[in-house]
Parts: structure tokens; sequence; C-alpha cells
């Protein structure tokens, strides 16, 4: 139950799924807060929360892509199309490499900042670069390019996953949801 | 000359070789403070500062004068957006206050090489009393006065309105001081 069998998605691939989903849909919203919010000590904590959430998906992140490795994915029903496998593969590859990526590209802008921070207030997160103020403006300039790119990948994932269900009628996305939620 | 006058004066002369002024040697010389952000420490350094000492004596120092001026406005944290924040009349407000000082003509040796000086430091605009220790290093002509001590941010007013309650940024303060000095006569 825990792990993927050829038709359908194992437990735990469910939860790293759903949990990163509602982390980036938290983080997206809590980043541009804590970018636009006036100097404040609100401010602060904002993006003590976005940077945090971050690290936390980048955590998942790295023990889910060690999963799906170890653990093969259900196949796509028999009929689908080439094209189709292949732009799966492409957008899946594509997800994982932008929710470790945009992270990453945070992580280099809080150590080019030399600003202090700790984990959820408790864990003090090591510079992975030196204070360098082009440098941050540079994986600024990369962390909102690839926020651009995760969000039209995740339009092309969510709109492939509603068509599966609403126009061709399979188990595509069904099968991702928790099995209570009254899958046959 | 009577020899009893010759030992006096020549005790006196020795007593005023060894009771010297000392002036700070730049370059070497640091004064650092670490703030708290969001728990974690966020160290800053006054870049431009200067200390003199004078008349200290290392083994008698209650006549010694110690002065420190501190170019507020030299204050750097490493990071942009903090250095133009600190810059405000909420933080250092350096319009205003561009100077800190601290003056302290009670100084006392605590220990061998330890001694501490009781004066007032004046930041932005306000005066408080504050006790400095510091170890003292001497070798011929150059001196290294080295020390830390806490102060209190809202003393001084540093960090009020919204941010006066400290939960983002803590109310305690360390300074550390590594202090190179030259003899001057």
């Amino acid at each position: 139950m825990i792990a993927n069998t050829p038709e359908s998605w194992g437990g735990l691939a469910k939860f790293f799924h759903w949990t990163v989903a509602l982390l980036i849909l938290a983080q997206i919203p809590l980043g541009f807060a804590a970018a636009l919010w006036r100097l404040s000590p609100l401010k602060l904590e904002l993006f003590v929360w976005h940077k945090s959430t971050g690290m936390l998906i980048l955590a998942l992140m790295l023990v889910r892509l060690g999963w799906r490795l170890a653990n093969p994915a259900p196949g796509l029903p028999p009929q689908t199309p080439c094209w189709e496998r292949r732009a799966a593969h492409a957008s899946h590859g594509l997800l994982y490499a932008l929710a470790i990526a945009l992270p990453l590209s945070g992580w280099v802008i809080n150590s080019a900042a030399a600003v202090p921070f700790s984990v959820f207030w408790l864990v003090p997160l090591p510079p992975i670069a030196a204070p360098d103020e082009r440098l941050e403006d540079l994986a600024k300039l990369a962390h909102f390019s690839l926020l651009v790119a995760l969000c039209l990948v995740l339009a092309v994932h969510i709109g492939a996953a509603l068509r599966h269900h609403l126009i061709k009628r399979n188990d595509v996305l069904l099968r991702m949801l928790p099995r209570a939620w009254g899958r046959p | 000359m009577r020899p009893e006058w010759v030992l006096a004066l020549g005790v006196l002369v020795s007593a005023q070789a060894s009771a010297a002024d000392w002036k700070m040697d730049p370059a070497p010389s640091r004064l650092e403070f670490v703030a708290t952000f969001e728990k974690t420490a966020a160290p800053g350094v006054f870049k431009e500062f200067d200390t003199r000492l004078e008349r200290f004596e290392p083994e008698k120092p209650e006549a010694a004068k110690l002065d420190v001026t501190v170019k507020v406005t030299s204050a750097d944290m490493k990071n942009g957006d903090v250095n133009r924040a600190i810059r405000g009349p909420e933080w250092f407000d350096f319009a205003r206050f561009p100077q800190a000082e601290f003056h302290a003509d009670d100084i006392r040796r605590v220990a061998p090489g330890r001694y501490l000086a009781r004066g007032v430091l004046s930041l932005k605009g306000m005066k408080k009393d504050l006790e400095v220790p510091f170890t003292w290093q001497e070798s011929a002509n150059a001196a290294t006065m080295e020390g830390e001590l806490n102060v209190e941010r809202l003393q001084f007013g540093i960090g009020t309105g919204e941010w006066a309650d400290g939960k983002t940024i803590g109310l305690g303060v360390r300074v550390k001081f590594n202090v190179r000095l030259r003899k001057v006569g």
C-alpha cells in the first residue's frame, strides 16, 4: 500500500505529491507577500515562513526523488499516444527539477544577501554562496524566472490531469487521490 | 642635591615613564556588534572609530582616561537592505546622531591584565552609565585591548515603535572590540 503498483500510486507517493502540492500552493502567495510587504517585523516573519517552507519543500523533494527512482511509477493507459507519454515524462521531470531549483535559488539569494536565517527559527541554515550583491540580483532573477516556469508547467500538469479525468475519462487523476475519496 | 631628593626625582620620572598615552592604530582595530535577527546571530561592524587612552599605567590605572568615538554612520551589517534600514530614525538615526562616544575616567584593575572601565556611553542622544571590561597586553610600544559587553538597545532608543518588542530583532546586542594601540610619548 506504501509502494506503487503497475496500476496505481502507493501511499508514500500520494503523500509526497499532495504535501508538496499544498506547500507550493501556500509558498507562492507567501513569497509575494514577503517580498512586497513594507519593511516591518511582519515582513521578516513572512520571510522566515517562506524560507522555512522552501527548505521543507527542498527536503521533501529530495527524499521524493529518491523514492521515485527506487519505486517505478504506474504506467499510463495503454492507448496513450506517444507524444502524450513524452509530454508527461517531460513535464514531470520539469516539475521535479523546478521544485528543487526554486528553493535552491532562494537559498542562494539568502546566502548572497548575507541574511541570517534559521529554518522555522530553530536550525541555522549555512550559506551556500559568499555575500555578493551582483549574485543576489542574479539569483533573484533566477528565482522569479523559475517561478514563472513552474506556474506554466503546473498549468499544463493540472490541465492534463483534468483532461484525463473529464475528457478522456480514465483513472489517471483518480489514482493519485487518497483512497478514502471513493475510488472503486 | 641631597641623595633623598635625587631618589624622589628618580621615582617621579620612572612613574611618569610607565604611565603612557596611547593612540589607536585603525587598520588592525575592530569594533563589532552582534544583534539577533529572527533568533539568529546578525553580525555588524563599525568601520570607523577611534580610541585614546591617556595616562594609563597597567599597575595603577586609576589616573587613566579612556575616550572612544564611534562613527555610527560607518555601521555595516553586510546586507544592503539592512544597512539602509538602520540609517532611519527608528534605528540609529544617522542624520541626527552620526557619532557615539564613550568616556571613562574610572579604570580599575580587577585581575592581572584585566580591567574595568566605568564611564558614560552617549548614543543616539542618550547618556547611560556603562561598564566596559577589557584585557590588556603590552609589548614594547604596542598594546592590544580586547573585550566584550552587552548593550540593551532600547536603553538608547534603538529599534523603536513596532521593533521595540524584541521578537524579530532581539533586545540585547553583544559588542566586541579588539583595539591595537601605539604608545605616544
